[in-house]
């Protein structure tokens, strides 16, 4: 299954590079701050077919990364969607740390958590979060369509994922066959949402007023 | 502890402290004020009382070590941060259940825990029955008082209450004040607007007013016969 091998590897090395990034965006207090948030912001909103003219550019033959050889590779397509999806799950956990962990620290101060225990806290803490952001990026990754075709090229046993294929049954009026691989992909999306509600954990009582 | 020349801004708002020392010696350090008791076991617990928004809360974080002031000197006298705890108005509980929550600042220690003691607790806190409890679904007061337990397990030197007991029932405000009173390896500070709770279990008293220490001295003394204008306003309503 190349799709769910591109969506998970690229969800994975999202999560790895945005979850410390937005924790850190919220810590940190420097100038130009809210320059960085609305770059954020406007990566999160970035449309799919620009970020990958961007890798594209990047990974042709004569560009800065051409000599890795990846164009119209299994790479590219992981790599214009970790670019994709790194700025939606880092500004969502940026979100989630601006309401609350301030308090976690506070807390572990006052627990006389060491930092370590403390960083281990606000992840542990903040996970509901952090998985929603997971399942965002998630969602995104397996349904995108305009970056990966841009730089994988949609060729056959290599780069051609489901919606790439998709888009391709259509073009060819094989209208059928492309609704049928489309309710594959709902179901797929369905299963992981439900796998995800089992780890997720019980929701908090959030108003007491009702 | 001792502090000084202490100084912290928010906008409209300026917390000025001079100097305060919190000792947990039976002699009474607070300049002006005798010791009472020479015989008895007494030790300080520390009143802070004053208006809302005089700076009670600030003055207690920054006492505490969770935000730093502006400027100033704070002489911890050889504590660290694992000896120093503080409880807050409205407790963090974490995302788990009520016994994970106790447990927490042993987990973090590596110590293992005492099951005589945690019965103890729990018990004082009338948490017996809901240990498997998912905690942020306990009501207000049950709140408070695992907040309370979860700082007392791990037996700190310094302890720090703002307004720990204000949504408590009356029996379980006698049952932790018990606890404070006798638990004499801890020095306690505690923020309360009730003047009764003061004066039943503090020893000295801090008076705020508008960022400033405005008065400072024994219970007995200071709520009995308050010299300066602010307090004896502060007191009027009682
Ligand atoms: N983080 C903050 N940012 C801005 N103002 C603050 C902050 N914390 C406290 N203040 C202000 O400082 C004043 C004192 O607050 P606080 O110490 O909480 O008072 P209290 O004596 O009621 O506990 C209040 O006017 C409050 O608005
Ligand atoms: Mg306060």
């Amino acid at each position: 299954m190349l799709t769910l091998q591109m969506t998970l590897l690229s969800t994975a090395m999202s999560c790895v590079i945005g979850i410390p990034l937005g924790l850190l965006l919220d810590k940190a207090r420097f100038p130009g701050k809210r320059i960085v948030v609305l770059i954020n912001r406007t990566l999160m909103a970035a449309p799919p077919v620009v970020i990958g003219l961007v890798v594209y550019l990047i990974l042709m033959r004569n560009g800065p990364l051409g000599f890795l050889g990846w164009l119209f590779t299994f790479e590219a397509m992981v790599l214009a969607q970790t670019i994709l999806i790194t700025p939606i799950i880092c500004g969502i956990v940026y979100t989630a740390s601006q309401r609350s962990a301030s308090n976690i620290r506070a807390f572990a101060i006052t627990m006389g958590a060491s930092r370590l225990q403390t960083q281990f806290l606000l992840i542990k803490e903040l996970s509901n979060e952090i998985y929603f952001a997971a399942i965002v990026g998630f969602g995104r990754a397996m349904s995108e369509v305009g970056a990966i075709m841009i730089v994988g090229g949609n060729i056959r046993y290599h780069t051609r994922v489901m919606t790439t294929t998709i888009a391709l049954l259509r073009n060819r009026g094989e209208i059928n066959q492309a609704i049928f691989l489309g309710a594959v992909l709902m179901i797929i999306a369905l299963i992981i949402q439900v796998i995800g509600g089992f780890l997720k954990r019980r929701e908090e009582r959030t108003d007491e007023n009702i | 502890m001792k502090i000084s020349n202490i100084k912290k801004e928010y906008d409209k708002f300026a917390l000025n402290i001079k100097s305060l020392e919190i000792t947990n010696s039976v002699q009474n350090t607070i300049v002006g004020a005798t010791s009472c008791c020479p015989n008895n076991e007494q030790h300080n617990i520390y009143g802070i009382i004053g208006a809302n928004g005089c700076g009670k809360t600030t003055l207690m974080k920054i006492m505490a070590g969770i935000i730093k002031p502006d400027r100033g000197t704070i002489d911890n006298e050889g504590l660290t941060s694992r000896d120093i705890t503080m409880i807050f108005r409205k407790p963090y509980l974490l995302h788990d259940t009520v016994l994970k929550n106790l447990l927490y600042p042993l987990k973090i220690r590596n110590i293992k825990p005492d099951n005589n003691e945690i019965e103890m607790l729990l018990n004082m806190a009338g948490l017996e029955n809901l240990t498997n409890k998912y905690a942020l679904t306990l009501s207000g007061g049950e709140q408070q008082k695992l907040a309370m337990i979860r700082a007392f397990i791990f037996k700190p030197k310094l302890a720090f209450i703002d307004e720990g007991f204000s949504n408590m029932d009356i029996e379980s405000v006698a049952l932790f004040e018990q606890y404070i009173q006798k638990t004499k390896d801890t020095t306690w500070v505690l923020i309360s607007h009730q003047i009764s709770a003061i004066k039943r279990i503090c020893t000295n008293i801090f008076f705020m007013s508008k960022g400033e220490i405005k008065a400072k001295g024994e219970t007995i003394e200071l709520l009995n016969n308050p010299q300066i204008k602010e307090l004896k306003e502060y007191l009027q309503y009682m």
